[in-house]
């Protein structure tokens, strides 16, 4: 923690460096990322294929190593966190949405949204949790397990969980990238929706243009570095700036 | 599609290595079984061989060799013409009888009468002196090495040994021997003579058998010939190689039994092996559907991937079964280490080694059980349609009963238990015994198919306390272990057969053990038994009329029996001491009535003798009214109970083969001790035994065997666990990404090992509520057949230790695949597929 940290910034990166293997074989999957997440804002990353953008979701949520670099969260270092701090941190902290697979099967929706509060022990916010229930629109399917729902709903679940423990930030990765575009147009939407109604932080890894006009600001990456970010993007505008990045 | 295979099993050698270790143990013990069994017998067959060597000719008297315990009916007549037969270079006699050593206590040593075996000089001994010299004198003798140590006689001692009238003679120990592998000679212990002293000592008419060792120009073919004719009809005689091989065919017959008691536990070993491979391939199969499917999609029949499964479990097959050969060679030779250790009279110095019958059998179960395991699930996977390889997700795998299986598990317990029950309630005997035993294996059949829908309610019953004590983990725990019931039924139904068999042996064991003690209470409480080593030897009645005349003793009852004709039939005649203390509730009749000139009859007998109750029985020349019948199982009781007194008129010669004392209350314990051994310190054949004594040492062969028993099973276990640790690590593998995701939201690494660990907790307590379940039952059942008045006891204790072991085994074999999953990356691991 550094007394130059600043407060609005959810999540910041420093000198972030990611290297795969060693020597000949080495990938520099990023290689120097200096980047803050504004709280309450809804930022999208973006990039080409081996840009380094999952990498650095992943690095950002604690879910990977740096190989240099620090990132807080909020007033925390996290790169200077054991295994079951960075565990625990995730679990107060941190919400996750991924592309595929969010839901236990085992589970109801019901369950499955409760599980981060259980784990970490702690009791739901009835309120918070009508209102996220409402807002995702779930509210007769509360009893079902995740095979029994559509690829929509059990995202919007997923959602639904990452809101639930009030995390300072929430990651999602390609969050619409298994689903058909109204379903997906639905999840986006209701994502926005947080941002604007919880004030929650939401960062998002997307490859689609569509996805990314949803949110506040773009950042791209290309070859492991951050080139240029947009305010208030639409699809028009990201999808030529990835036009230009890739020529 | 066969390099396919190979490259699948290649790329998977850990998986591989798990599945056959299964097999691999089973195919061990069957293997370790042949290998213990053969290297004895091979090692007797030397011995034999050797000592017949010294031999040319053996005489036998004529008779069934096993019958040799009889009265030997070789003379010394026969000696001497066997001595003057041409070509004859020595003769010699050997004698065995009894000849009981007197301990330093002043009484007979061990509970059997030492034997007294004639040890010859020259060429022709057999005998093998450890120390010391063998017996040249009248006064010298020599000991067994085991009795010296146990009695703490040293060379130079003055032994004491009772002829066959009981009359003490001492002699000077001059060395000890070894008795080898004769295994007669080894329970009863030996004191060795000369011929003659020994003849005189066992009281024996002649010699059991007179071997021969000719000149150098017979042959032994010869000298048999001569000595046949020399002796007329009426003997055996054999060369000394006939001789060896006869004993060691003899002594093969003896481990054949203990070489299928051990393969009974082999094949239970095996049956539960394959249900751990039927139920790993049944996984794997599952987790490669998409393989399976893609195989299909590029052109692969169903053949070809029914080929490339069964293909798979003959790789497994071959190679757990020659590692199981390599393991039983291991398992053999320790065991043979083990028994050399506690100086079991077997031989020892012939190597270990693999028979070929033993590397073809043990190939061939392995193999066979194996493939035959993986037929059923080779056959799920032809049914995998090609369209499946284009699915993202693997769908989970839900279970519905079905119809058929309901209906025909239902069946099969109906059947098993009115087969049990019939059993249980019939006659007790032999075949009642076999009709529960065959409703047992009809009973877990159908529990064997219904197991899929009992394992839901049987999880939510047992994790009810994990999942309200380990919280998060705990609960999704105890989810997971029944989301598919169907494995979760085969892997936890491996541990039941184990569970099961341990429980019944300890319940039949513990119930025997109450039924037989309240059998002694409820007739006689006796404090002291008073009883001879040899059964025909007898107690002088002035024992009993001493200790009677003693007023620290409630009742004295002496147990005096004989075989006698009644109403012309042969029948036990026993003497029946009235006595308050001394209680037997007849069937029929009742024992107010009994008095001179009245006999009680058993059921049994009087069923032979086609009596009852009002008419008559002659004995001796007299009648005796019966006035009660007595069960059969009452004792001690004979076929026919007269009153002491007419039973002294009837059989005067007869004495007291027992007397049992029952103590006053309130007669300190070593008072009472020490009048019952002042009675009989003049009999040093006579021994007292307090009832604790007794019991003790019944309680001691009943624990011993239960041990055995249980330990034995104990590789069954050991196999379903390692049932537990792959369908764990195989699910571990399915639910990679599942683990991840938890992780990602929070889970702790020890909250996830906690979370597995949990799940093969409830799995193996499911396993071992069953097999507890099943086995009292049945435990019940059994001891139902074994008399009619059975005081059922289920060990409490034991049982619950029996669940706690398979709960932490459970727990145990769950360490490495949740270390696994704990370790697992989380990145890498949700972005696998």
């Amino acid at each position: 923690m550094t007394m130059t940290t600043d407060v609005r910034q959810a999540v910041t990166a420093r000198g972030l460096k990611k290297v795969y293997g060693q020597g000949d074989a080495a990938v520099h999957a990023l290689r120097g990322i200096e980047v803050g997440f504004a709280t309450g804002a809804f930022t999208a990353i973006m990039g080409p294929s081996g840009s380094g953008k999952s990498t650095l979701m992943h690095c950002l949520a604690g879910l990977d190593t740096v190989s240099a670099g620090e990132i807080h969260i909020g007033d925390v270092e996290i790169t200077k966190l054991n295994d079951k701090q960075l565990t625990l941190l995730r679990r107060e902290r941190i919400g996750f949405v991924f592309q595929a697979f969010n839901l236990l099967p085992t589970l109801t929706a019901e369950q499955n949204i409760r599980l981060p509060l259980e784990i970490a022990g702690r009791q739901a916010d009835q309120v918070l949790f009508d209102r996220v229930i409402e807002t995702v629109g779930l509210r007769e399917r509360l009893g079902h397990r995740p095979t029994q729902l559509s690829g929509g709903q059990q995202q919007r679940v997923a959602v639904a969980r990452a809101l639930i423990s009030k995390p300072q930030v929430i990651f999602a990765d390609e969050p619409t990238g298994n689903l058909d575009s109204r379903s997906g147009a639905e999840v986006l939407s209701f994502l926005r929706r947080s941002v604007r109604e919880l004030d929650q932080t939401i960062v998002m890894v997307t490859h689609d243009p569509v996805a990314a006009s949803y949110a506040d600001r773009v950042i791209f990456l290309r070859d492991g570095l951050l080139v240029t970010e947009l305010y208030q993007p639409t699809a028009q505008t990201v999808l030529d700036t990835l036009m230009k990045l890739e020529a | 599609m066969f390099k396919t295979t190979l490259a699948g099993l290649l790329a998977h050698k850990l998986r591989l290595l798990l599945t056959s270790l299964a097999i691999t143990l089973g195919v061990g013990f069957i293997a370790g079984t042949f290998v213990l069994t053969d290297t004895i017998d091979a090692g007797f067959a030397q011995k034999f061989t050797a000592d017949a060597a010294k031999i040319s000719v053996a005489v036998l008297p004529k008779g069934d060799d096993a019958d040799r315990q009889q009265e030997p009916i070789l003379t010394t007549g026969d000696l001497a013409k066997v001595r003057g037969v041409k070509g004859v270079a020595d003769a010699q006699g050997i004698v065995q009888g009894t000849a009981p050593l007197i301990g330093k206590n002043g009484k007979v040593a061990g509970s059997r009468a030492t034997s007294g075996i004639s040890i010859t000089e020259g060429a022709l001994n057999r005998t093998v002196i450890t120390k010391g010299s063998a017996p040249a004198a009248a006064t010298e003798a020599v000991l067994d090495k085991d009795t010296a140590k146990t009695r703490e006689f040293a060379i130079g001692d003055t032994i004491t040994v009772l002829d066959s009238k009981q009359v003490k003679h001492q002699f000077t120990l001059v060395g000890v021997f070894d008795v080898g592998v004769n295994q007669e000679l080894s329970f009863t212990g030996a004191v060795g003579f000369t011929a003659d002293t020994a003849l005189r000592m066992t009281g024996a008419k002649g010699f059991r058998e007179i071997d021969v060792r000719g000149g150098d120009d017979v042959s032994p073919e010869d000298l048999r010939a001569s000595v046949t004719a020399a002796l007329g009809s009426g003997y055996t005689v054999k060369t000394g190689t006939q001789l060896a091989d006869d004993l060691a065919a003899e002594n093969n017959m003896d481990t054949s039994f203990i070489r299928m008691g051990l393969l009974l536990f082999g094949v239970i070993a095996m049956l539960v092996a394959a249900l751990v491979i039927y139920n790993t391939f049944n996984i794997l199969v599952a987790q490669r559907t998409r393989e399976m499917a893609l195989l299909r999609c590029i052109g692969a029949t169903k053949k070809q991937i029914f080929g490339s499964i069964l293909l798979e479990s003959v790789v497994v097959g071959v190679l757990s079964s020659v590692l199981g050969l390599l393991i039983g060679l291991g398992l053999g030779a320790a065991a043979l280490a083990v028994l050399g250790a506690v100086d079991a009279p077997i031989p020892t110095g012939v190597g270990v080694s693999l028979s070929p019958q033993t590397i073809v059998v043990g190939l061939v179960v392995g193999i066979i059980v194996t493939v035959a395991a993986a037929l059923l699930p080779a056959r799920a996977a032809t049914r995998v349609a090609p369209i499946a390889a284009l699915r993202s997700q693997v769908e989970e795998s839900t279970f519905r009963a079905g119809v058929l299986r309901i209906v025909f598990g239902a069946l099969f317990l109906l059947a098993g238990a009115a087969v049990t029950a019939k059993g249980a309630a019939g006659e007790p005997g032999q075949d009642a015994l076999l009709t529960v035993m065959a409703g047992g294996c009809v009973f877990f059949l159908g529990v064997l198919v219904l197991a899929p829908l009992i394992v839901k309610p049987l999880s939510a019953f047992v994790g009810w306390l994990p999942a309200r004590l380990f919280g998060v983990p705990g609960k999704l725990a105890v989810d997971n272990s029944r989301r598919n019931p169907k494995r979760a039924a085969t892997t936890t139904v491996a541990l039941t057969i184990g569970v099961t068999l341990m429980t019944l042996i300890s319940v039949v064991t513990t119930t025997t053990r109450a039924t037989v003690s309240e059998q002694l209470n409820k007739q006689f409480p006796v404090d002291y038994m008073i009883g001879t080593q040899q059964h025909d030897s007898s107690i002088p009645r002035t024992v009993a009329a001493e200790l009677r005349s003693k007023p620290e003793f409630g009742a004295v009852v002496v147990v005096r029996e004989t075989e006698a004709r009644v109403n012309g039939k042969s029948v036990s005649v026993g003497a029946f001491t009235v006595d308050p203390e001394f209680k037997v509730t007849p069937v029929k009749g009742s024992m107010k009535d009994f008095g001179p000139g009245t006999a009680a009859v058993t059921s049994w007998t009087a069923k032979d003798l086609g009596v009852t109750i009002g008419d008559t029985v002659k004995a001796a020349g007299k009648d005796y009214r019966v006035v009660a019948l007595l069960s059969d199982q009452s004792s001690p009781v004979y076929g026919v109970n007269l009153t002491e007194q007419d039973f002294d008129a009837a059989f005067p010669r007869v004495m007291d083969k027992q007397i049992l004392i029952k103590v006053k209350d309130g007669v300190a314990t070593d008072t009472s001790r020490r009048i019952v051994e002042a009675a009989t310190e003049p009999y040093p054949s006579v021994l007292v035994e307090s009832a604790a004594e007794t019991r003790g040492a019944f309680d001691e062969a009943l624990d011993m065997m239960t041990m055995i028993i249980t330990g034995l099973l104990g590789l069954a276990v050991l196999i379903s666990l390692l049932g537990i640790a792959n369908t764990l690590s195989l699910s571990v593998h399915e639910r990679t990404r599942e683990s991840a995701l938890l992780r990602a939201l929070g889970l702790t690494r020890p909250q996830l090992r906690r979370m597995l660990s949990i799940e093969a907790l409830v799995l193996g307590l499911i396993g071992a509520l069953v097999g507890v379940a099943l086995g009292v039952t049945f435990g019940w059942a059994a001891t139902q057949t074994m008399v009619s008045d059975v005081i059922f006891r289920a060990p409490v204790l034991q049982i619950l230790g029996f669940v706690a072991l398979s709960g932490v085994a459970g727990v145990v074999a769950a360490l490495l695949p949740a270390r696994r999953a704990a370790n697992a990356s989380i990145v890498g691991s949700l972005a696998s597929s």
